[in-house]
């Protein structure tokens, strides 16, 4: 896994903070506990909404922590692909194409040789089942020895054709050449031509990585709940929206791939009155979670209440 | 004794499988639990995993980071997934940033022809499709756009910004700068250049345009991995006046079908039965005079006023911005044709939980209920009272969004003052309170 190099460009669309890179994913989660959510659908797993995809979006409070640390800036992405299309070299647009097709080529080569392997366990056991019957049937009779093994090879080849949607699910855009006879030869297979299309996740490659200096954004706005934010990030809480537990931040004692949450978070202004109600309802509601309601907000001498 | 009762009350109800179902999509997930899919044999893997364990708190152990690592590896895997298109399953779709235009082969000669259609229908362009689609696709084949989508007359399909989203996020459609785009020399050329659309130049092109924001993204793929089919209704476009038009007359034309003689018969009866206005001052609620039966003392006791929802007020009043429906949704199981798109099973409004932090007002609420169809309780739930007021007379659903993450909230305008409890013989049918509906999803 490499770290990027920083800072890391957050691109700002529509009024949202997004993360397109999976290293920047995966090395902010790591090292800065910056989850985000991500929102976009997972290309193996289409129909589902338990995982999902890039890209990462980040709250407004996230994407400030980093610019505040000096990891990440904000880039107006809207810009940036405009200008940078518009601006792109004819030698670059035909070395990035290239650079895509060997990638689709790279990608066919490793389907279709993953699917030869499939293929060829899947043809070794039903070899060993027609073994395994032949044996049977021969030890039970013993006159009709002499025609099963004359027939025993030749079957399973019939028998791969018939069986093929069930054993092998990539069947229809397999290799129609028999897969024996060219072990050896993986790579001139695909009937449709030898590459496949690709649709890459960032627009890195042809375009620069830092933007000039034109197209960078100031420091995001953040709600006035940033202070809770940044001090529970800061104590090592891993955060994200929490308005379906009816709180504003979802509180995690490490990486919530791993934990669930402990509290819910909910800012307030120091000399704020707080209706006693809203208090007796989160907390029922923090119990009813199994999960603590935590009150916060700064106050003058940088104190802090807690209500569990 | 008190002990037997304690664990009583502990032990779960028959039925509390129903109630404490657990949404996995509510929490993170362990990416780990993903490796057990194998992705070679997808199509056979109807089932999801089943939710992971996870620890109470972090310890320096070795073998929890080893956990945690393999997790975020795992994590990693899954989102480094490339989106790959086999040449045999193929759709290349070119990018319009300035909208339907038709083919540069039939620009020419059907000028004309492409004016006479402008005419006749303002709200889509020349070509005959939506003006806000950005993306046509001169060769679509497969399931998906059976519901995405809309042909023009040289069998283009165009899609919405949306749409074309979701299919390139999905990994279903591949999308090409055009001509004009990539510097290429030609200003209006409409080609395909050949140069594919990252996922990051897709987003930065659609995302915010006619509309689009990232919280009705957000609803908008998350129904449709579900397998909804979605369409936009008129209450997107904020600015149009008049625009929820068509569903409000849906609307006014049963009122006047409905409530019509019912209502004045109904009247009639009132006037009958209540001659004046039972007050406290003066001697009992029920009122002085015989009182033959337990229904008549019960009808002048009902002294609170009710609001009948099926006699709307008849200017309906005007929806506000976030309150607007801008989602009709279709289950799966409705038959769903492109060209005449049934009535939907639902209506979505979207808010945004960040810039609208508090519950919508009442009258804010009632607009966005007037401006909904009629739709009153069904008569399979005509013995079933607490049916009847969940299911309401109106309906809406609220998809409130909190930076990418969705709670869904069903509205319903119930009429208990139309449930005259009295009336029923049969009490013992509706024993227990009704059972919350699941918060949010």
């Amino acid at each position: 896994m490499d770290d990027p190099s920083l800072p890391i460009p957050i691109s700002y669309i529509a009024g949202s903070y997004f993360l397109f890179s999976i290293e920047a994913v995966t090395y902010l989660r790591r090292e800065h506990h910056i989850c985000g959510v991500l929102s976009g659908t997972l290309p193996q797993i289409p129909q589902q909404n338990v995982f999902l995809g890039l890209p990462l979006k980040l709250m407004p409070e996230e994407a400030r922590l980093l610019v505040d640390k000096g990891v990440a800036c904000i880039v107006d992405e809207v810009k940036v692909q405009k200008d940078g299309m518009r601006a792109l070299m004819e030698d670059d647009r035909r070395k990035y194409l290239r650079e895509l097709e060997s990638q689709g080529e790279h990608a066919m080569r490793v389907q279709t040789s993953r699917k030869d392997e499939q293929r060829e366990k899947a043809l070794k056991k039903l070899e060993e089942k027609k073994a395994r019957k032949a044996a049977k049937a021969a030890e039970q009779q013993q006159q009709s020895q002499q025609s099963q093994p004359v027939v025993a090879d030749n079957p399973s080849k019939e028998q791969e054709k018939e069986d093929d949607p069930i054993v092998d699910l990539f069947a229809d855009h397999a290799p129609t050449q028999h897969p024996r006879t060219q072990t050896t030869t993986t790579t001139t297979t695909a009937p449709y031509g030898t590459s496949m299309g690709v649709t890459p996740a960032t627009s890195h490659p042809p375009l620069p990585y830092t933007p000039s200096a034109s197209e960078h954004l100031p420091r995001p706005a953040v709600p006035s709940s940033y202070p809770l934010f940044a001090h529970l990030h800061a104590d090592g809480y891993y955060l994200s929206p929490g308005l379906r537990f009816g709180c504003q931040y979802l509180a995690y004692p490490g990486d919530p791939l791993r934990f669930h949450s402990h509290f819910l978070g909910v800012s307030a202004e120091w000399d704020e009155e707080l209706d006693l109600m809203d208090i007796i309802a989160g907390g029922r509601l923090g119990t009813g979670v199994k999960k603590g309601f935590l009150v916060g907000g700064r106050g003058w001498m940088r104190g802090w209440m807690r209500i569990v | 004794m008190a002990d037997t009762d304690e664990a009583a009350i502990n032990l779960p109800a028959q039925d509390a499988g129903a109630h404490i179902e657990v949404d996995l999509s509510d929490e993170t997930q362990d990416f780990r639990m993903l490796n057990s899919i194998s992705f070679l044999t997808d199509g056979s893997q109807t089932s999801l995993p089943k939710r992971g364990e996870k620890d109470f708190e972090p310890n320096p152990t070795l073998f929890q980071a080893d956990i945690l690592s393999a997790s975020r590896q795992a994590m990693h895997n899954a989102l480094s997934y490339p989106r790959l298109h086999h040449p045999k399953h193929h759709v290349t779709g070119v990018y319009a940033p300035n909208g339907p235009t038709p083919p540069r082969s039939a620009q020419t000669i059907e000028t004309t022809i492409s004016e006479e259609s402008q005419a006749k229908k303002p709200a889509t362009t020349e070509v005959g499709v939506p003006a806000e689609s950005c993306v046509y696709i001169s060769a679509p084949k497969g399931q998906l756009f059976k519901t995405i989508g809309q042909a023009d007359r040289w069998n283009r399909i165009w899609l919405l910004p949306e749409e074309a989203l979701y299919l390139l996020e999905r990994g279903s459609l591949d999308i090409r700068w055009p001509c004009s785009e990539v510097g290429d020399g030609d200003e209006d050329g409409t080609e395909d250049s050949g140069i594919p659309m990252s996922l990051q130049a897709a987003y930065a092109a659609f995302m915010g345009r006619s509309g689009l924001t990232s919280e009705r993204f957000s609803v908008y793929t998350g129904l449709r991995r579900l397998g909804y089919t979605i369409t936009r209704a008129p209450g997107w476009y904020n600015e149009e006046e008049g625009a929820d038009v068509s569903e409000s007359e849906q609307t006014s034309l049963m009122r006047q079908q409905g409530p019509g003689l019912a209502g004045i018969f109904g009247r009639f009866l009132q006037w009958l039965y209540r001659p004046d206005e039972p007050t406290t001052a003066l001697g009992p609620v029920a009122g002085l005079g015989f009182h033959r039966s337990y229904e008549e003392i019960y009808r002048k006791l009902s002294i609170i006023p009710w609001y009948d929802p099926t006699t709307a007020p008849s200017p309906a009043p005007r929806t506000t911005p976030p309150y607007r429906v801008v989602f009709h949704i279709y289950k799966p199981s409705t038959p769903f044709k492109k060209s005449a798109p049934p009535v939907p099973d639902f209506r979505i409004a979207v808010v945004n939980a960040r810039t609208h932090t508090t519950f919508p007002l009442l009258s804010q609420l009632g607009a966005l209920l007037e401006s909904t169809p009629l739709d009153p309780p069904t008569e399979r739930m005509s013995r079933q009272l607490y049916m009847r007021l969940r299911h309401g007379y109106r309906n809406v659903i609220l998809a409130v969004v909190d930076e990418g993450v969705v709670s869904y909230l069903r509205i319903a305008d119930s009429a208990f003052g139309k449930e005259q409890i009295y009336k029923e013989k049969n009490v013992r049918g509706n024993k227990g309170p009704p059972r919350p509906r699941p918060k949010g999803r």
